[in-house]
């Protein structure tokens, strides 16, 4: 089954995920009106800053067993048995936080949502975007990553793939393909520098 | 294999669960004193604010004895177990159930208070549903409630009854609510939203007597002399392990009250196991014995019992204090220890405040691990902050970047995913 | 452990104020960077275009995702056209800055701004002299008025070739010839910059990039150049003067007023209602012991320069500096002031003050400055600022000021020379000064505050590098107490010898941002004198801290002039390592001189002093291996 695979390394950091984010799940599903409705909807993944500034996609993993569903009091969390999905039932949510501190990745939020009940906070996740699934389409934060940050793939296919990348890296005979872009590297390096500067 | 279980909490329910799923041909017995379907306890106080309804509460479907293939003793207290015979004497009745294994889940009581008038009519605790049924009714005709005490019930109690329309008036013996759970300066904030949101708070107020004509209540008597009158009152001073039956036998108990038990939840007593409210662990963050009687250690323990009695050993890594509650306008997250003692220099506290977004975060750390949080406002990341204690992460980040705005998950890369 | 005070800046008053606001609960830049992290990866690297309305676009470069923009551009095209827009817009601040104080000649000359004045004279007539302006005999104001007239034709496409280009050495106007880059008009360069990045214009990386460089030259040799002769003209050329610098400038006993921006037109009028007799008796009614007016950033270095008025901070200094509480009013007129500032004062009784049409910020009173208005719209804003003394709270200036001196102008370096640039030629012939290095360019609370300056120029004076500074860095280093006779202790043995001899510290003051034509001017008096190109000659420049686009501007014109320049933060050109590679190497071919990116001023330290041996060892002159 494909799965949202998330690869940190290529994240840079541009958010355009987040936009997407919130605008998939918002009423009218367009960035342009989406900024114009309230409840204002609001993104489930969060590009945060790595230990050096760099980009980090943090979503949630779907974990098995998840720490979120265990603890959950009123039982609104649950699996969706076909994809894995770990769901937030917007009606049994008694917006307790109980979620929250048992996310070990902290991917949890509490605001209103246009399909929760009116005027009430719930916990609010990734749903791997499983509407838009239902429409043939792949997730909207996946659509929208260029650098291959984020993918729609199956998780061995995921790992051959870095495998073959690993491989041709270091293998003779073959056209030099650093993993990393040079470009890429001196940007990354550059802000590692700084960072070790302020610490001088 | 004969399984007893005393008590249909959710540290018994998850090990009979546990159970199941590794023995499907021992019989299991669960005795306990609530007569219900397994139901989720600390939405107690939601049912008293009208929140949810009381069919919400249950967790587990009615058939849930049946679909387990469990028998049911409900309505009865165990008075003794005699370990050597392996066998538990239920109620004053002659029932006796006979075992091989036995789970003692048998959860916490409200402690009671002692003052005069505390048995009237009126006087409530909370910790059961029916016992929140019974409040419910009372306030549909009172106008004016107490709440004695300012821990996580107490609050939770009196957020109900105000959200019944009650005027509620918190007395607490301490300076300020949750005392055990936050230091002095984040209660001095909790304390000004309480007011703030029209409960009013009376502390270091000591309840000398229920006052009551007839069969009402009718005042709380403070210490001082003041009288405040009241239609009902809830009492929450906190719980006791509720293992009086135990008391007397062979199985220890420790400085909590709480029944000990080691990493596989055995107690003292082999094939006697403990879990739940009634339990005393080691806790991770303070390297010491403790009840850490909390609901999601309820079920860890329940689910490491039950395994470790069907026979598949499962270490149970430690408990850990931890509570979040979003209430008044607040949202309050804490664990482990918050206020080290002062006299220990191996100890370092870091903490922020953020009055624009009204946030006071504290972390404690003992050398590199954290081993405690409190988080007012500003929860969202609590739960990597809460793992990296109960994974008991060395921290190699300058200690205050964990309470930059900015923190989340990928700060920590890539020690958090050792 | 460093503290998050300390992680941020060197400086002493940085770190205490930083700690007060912090207390204070306000805002800062390093917050509002903090919360923008992680910035956006492909604007960083210059991949992403927002040039057109088919766009915006972006290009990933791991290679997976998209590799041309919807037009077609692929990266080098897009890195090398949002690199131009950066020169282009640091170019026209400069330039349009120039043009302000050539219109304030103008007006002179005109009789119509009757508060300004032609402070000297001697350089009006050999400016006018070098425009071709007939001088003999003839008025100073008939003589203003034809040589502002000759100067806004520089700005046009009248020209062809910028006049005071040809101060540059004859070498190097041939190279500019051959490569097709000498600079043709100031606003020319910038509106073809204009065009050229306009989708389905210019899509060759590399004459982009080389277009980039003579947009730099119409700044350099044009627009900045005639900012800094103008004010020269009007407000006088600067001469060595004592002065104080950090914020212990500031007086609890006396009324504080900032200026803070770039262009002297409006300080210098503040300086002069601030020393009249009648606003320092009303301060005093006030219970104020006087008037005491400091500087911010550029307008703060052209007052230093000039008059030797004392000089708060630089850049990252500015909202720390209403954090003192003690500031009764800040005036800004434009450029780097941060739009924060005027929601950070009401935190604080600080007044703040806009004065120029073309610059507007939330938060201030505008009142705007006009040149026949000047004077008194400046005395009634003192006068305000007096009356807001008394609206003071508690005050914390946690520090002591340093001495410096500053207002070393060309004129005045020579003047110290003996009026002939030989002996710093036979100091450096000698070997006792290895070579000159230009440290300039802002703050970017992406390196800790001061600290590239700061270690950059120890290093180099300490390795017999004569130091000429200007704008944030000028400032940091004089906090740093490098600009004093006394700081020859931090030299090696040669510089210590010939500054000592001199009586000049280490480290020269040349002045604000756009002075850094000041060193385009020393450098080509040095290469003439010694009639090579300024490429030949052991000098470098370096922007440690910088964050605008005119130190882009500066940076490249500087380059495109023969001079190596390393750069601190990493300007977005990753993206295409062709823009790169061409910078930072390829150029080296094409016009003498090169970039080189390095954050850390311990090796750029070591970059510098390699490629000063390296020019020396071409030169015939002993050579160090570094």
């Amino acid at each position: 089954m494909k799965q949202v695979q998330v690869h940190p390394e290529r994240c840079l950091g541009c958010m355009q995920c987040m936009l997407a984010c919130a605008t998939a799940h918002s009423r009218t599903k367009s960035l342009f009106t989406a900024v114009g409705e309230s409840p204002l909807p609001k993104p489930r993944l969060h590009v945060g800053a790595g230990s050096h500034d760099e980009g980090f996609p943090n979503r949630c993993r779907h974990c098995d067993p998840a720490p979120c569903l265990l603890a959950c009091l009123p039982g609104a969390i649950f699996r969706d048995p076909d994809t894995g999905t770990v769901l937030v039932d917007p009606d049994l949510c008694i917006n307790c936080a109980s979620c929250a501190m048992a996310c070990p990745f902290g991917v949890l939020r509490y605001h209103q949502d246009w399909v929760a009940p009116a005027a009430k906070i719930v916990a609010q996740k990734c749903d791997n975007c499983l509407e838009r699934q239902h429409e043939g389409l792949i997730p909207a934060c996946v659509e929208v990553c260029k650098t291959g940050a984020l993918t729609f793939e199956e998780s061995d296919e995921a790992l051959r793939r870095k495998t073959r990348e690993v491989a041709r890296s270091v293998s003779m005979g073959m056209e030099e393909q650093p993993l990393i872009p040079t470009g890429v590297q001196l940007l990354r390096q550059a802000k590692k520098q700084r960072f070790e500067m302020r610490c001088r | 294999m004969e399984y007893v279980i005393i008590g249909n909490g959710i540290a018994g329910t998850s090990a009979a669960e546990a159970i199941r799923r590794l023995d499907r041909q021992g019989a299991i017995t669960m005795i306990a004193d609530e007569d219900e379907i397994p139901y989720c306890r600390p939405m107690i106080s939601n049912l008293l604010a009208g929140d949810i309804a009381a069919e919400r509460l249950a967790i587990r479907p009615s058939s849930f004895y049946d679909d387990l293939n469990i028998k049911p003793v409900l309505g009865r207290r165990v008075q003794s177990i005699d370990p050597a015979a392996g066998k538990v004497r239920v109620g004053d009745s002659d029932l006796i159930v006979p075992f091989d294994r036995l789970l003692i889940a048998s959860g916490a009581d409200p402690r009671i208070s002692e003052v005069p008038g505390s048995q009237l009519p009126g006087v409530f605790c909370l910790r059961n549903r029916s016992q929140a049924l019974d409040i419910m009714a009372a306030a549909e005709h009172g106008r004016k409630a107490v709440v004695v005490g300012g821990g996580l019930v107490g609050l939770k109690a009196a957020h109900a009854l105000q959200s019944r329309g009650l005027q509620v008036v918190m007395l607490i013996r301490s300076a300020h609510p949750l005392r055990l759970q936050v230091d002095a300066s984040a209660g001095r904030m909790i304390l000004a939203k309480l007011r703030e949101h029209g409960l009013q708070v009376l502390v270091e107020a000591e309840v000398a007597a229920f006052e009551g004509s007839g069969k009402v209540l009718e005042n709380i008597v403070l210490a001082d002399g003041q009288k405040i009158p009241a239609d009902l009152a809830v009492i929450a001073k906190g719980v006791a392990p509720a293992a009086g039956f135990a008391a007397d036998g062979p199985i220890g108990l420790g400085p909590g009250g709480g029944i000990v038990v080691n990493n596989t939840l055995e107690t003292t007593v082999p094939g006697i196991y403990a879990a739940g409210d009634v339990a005393e662990t080691m806790d991770v963050a303070r390297r010491e014995k403790r009840v850490n009687a909390i609901w999601p250690e309820a079920v860890e323990q329940g689910i490491a019992a039950g395994f470790n009695m069907a026979g598949r050993r499962v270490a149970y890594r430690g408990s850990l204090s931890r509570n979040v509650m979003r209430i008044y306008g607040l949202d309050i997250m804490t664990a482990g220890v918050v206020e080290p003692p002062a006299a220990d220099d191996s100890y370092e506290v870091v903490a922020v405040t953020d009055k624009h977004r009204d946030i006071y975060h504290k972390l404690v750390f003992r050398d590199d691990r954290l081993v405690g949080m409190m988080l007012i406002n500003g929860i969202e990341q609590g739960g990597v902050l809460l793992s990296l204690i109960r994974r008991e992460v060395a921290i190699v980040e300058k200690k205050e970047r964990l309470l930059e705005p900015g923190f989340q998950v990928g700060k920590l890369m890539p020690q958090y995913f050792k | 452990m460093k503290t998050k005070a300390e992680e941020r800046t060197i400086t002493k008053d940085g770190q205490l104020l930083l700690k007060k606001m912090e207390q204070d609960q306000v805002e800062t830049v390093w917050d509002r960077l903090e919360a923008q992290s992680p910035q956006c990866g492909y604007c960083e690297m210059g991949l992403s275009c927002r040039v057109c309305a088919m766009g915006p676009c972006r290009i990933d470069p791991f290679g997976e995702g998209p590799q041309r923009g919807v037009c077609g551009a692929d990266a080098d095209i897009i890195v090398a056209r949002n690199l131009g827009r950066m020169i282009a817009a640091g170019a026209a601040a400069h330039s349009d800055h120039g043009r302000d104080l050539v219109e304030v000649l103008a007006e002179v000359a005109a009789g119509k701004a009757p508060e300004y004045s032609i402070t000297d004279e001697e350089k009006l007539r050999r400016i006018a002299r070098e425009y071709g302006v007939e001088t003999e005999g003839r008025e100073v104001l008939e003589i203003a008025g034809e040589l502002a007239a000759a100067m806004q034709e520089e700005f046009g496409t009248r020209k062809g070739f910028l006049t005071m280009a040809n101060r540059a050495p004859a070498k190097r106007r041939e190279i500019w010839q051959k490569v097709g880059i000498a600079p043709r008009g100031v606003d020319r360069e910038t509106s073809e910059m204009m065009h050229r990045t306009h989708m389905g214009v210019d899509n060759g990386w590399q004459s982009l990039l080389l277009h980039g460089l003579r947009n730099a030259l119409s700044d350099g040799w044009g627009g900045s150049m005639i900012a800094t002769e103008v004010s020269d003209i009007l407000f006088g050329t600067p001469a060595p003067t004592p002065n104080m610098v950090n914020i212990g400038v500031l007086k609890e006993d006396e009324v504080n007023i900032v200026v803070h921006g770039h262009n002297p037109v409006v300080s210098e009028m503040i300086m002069r209602a601030c020393e009249s007799a009648e606003m320092v008796e009303l301060a005093r009614k006030k219970g104020a012991k006087g008037i005491n007016l400091t500087g911010l950033c550029c307008t703060g270095n052209e007052l230093l320069m000039r008059h030797g008025i004392p000089m708060a901070g630089n850049h990252l200094m500015t909202e720390l500096v209403i954090g003192t509480g003690a500031v009764e009013m800040m005036i800004v007129d434009y450029q780097c002031i941060m739009p924060s500032l005027g929601a950070l004062a009401p935190c604080y009784h600080t007044r703040m003050i806009s004065t120029s049409d073309k610059a507007r910020f939330p938060g201030m009173e505008h009142r705007e400055f006009h040149p026949d208005n000047a004077a008194e719209l400046a005395r009634t804003l003192v006068r305000e600022a007096i009356e807001n003394f008394d609206q003071r709270g508690e005050t914390y200036i946690p520090v002591e000021a340093v001495p410096s001196v500053g207002g070393f102008s060309v004129e005045a370096i020579i003047g110290a020379l003996g009026g002939t640039p030989q002996p710093l030629i036979d100091a450096i012939t000698a070997g006792k000064i290895r070579g000159a290095v230009g440290v300039v360019g802002c703050n970017n609370p992406k390196i800790k505050h001061d600290y590239g300056h700061v270690t950059l120029t120890k290093r180099l004076i300490e390795n017999d590098c004569l130091v000429v500074d200007t704008g944030c860095a000028a400032i940091a280093n004089a906090k740093a107490g490098f600009k004093v006779a006394e700081a020859i202790k931090y030299a090696g043995p040669g510089l210590q010898e010939v500054c000592g001899a001199l009586g000049i510290p280490p480290v020269l003051h040349m002045g604000s941002c756009v002075d850094n034509v000041r060193i385009l001017v020393l450098a080509a008096a040095l290469a003439n004198a010694l009639q090579v190109d300024i490429s030949d000659l052991p000098l470098a420049g370096a922007a440690p801290e910088w964050y605008s686009e005119k130190a882009v501007s500066i940076g490249s014109y500087f380059v495109a002039s023969g001079v190596y320049t390393v750069l601190g933060p990493m300007p977005p050109i990753t993206g295409s390592m062709n823009v790169v590679n061409l910078l930072t190497s390829g150029l080296n071919d094409v016009i003498g001189a090169s970039f080189a990116v390095e954050a850390d001023p311990e090796k750029a330290a070591v970059l510098i002093r390699r490629h000063i041996e390296a020019k020396r060892k071409a030169l015939g002159l002993s050579a160090l291996d570094i």
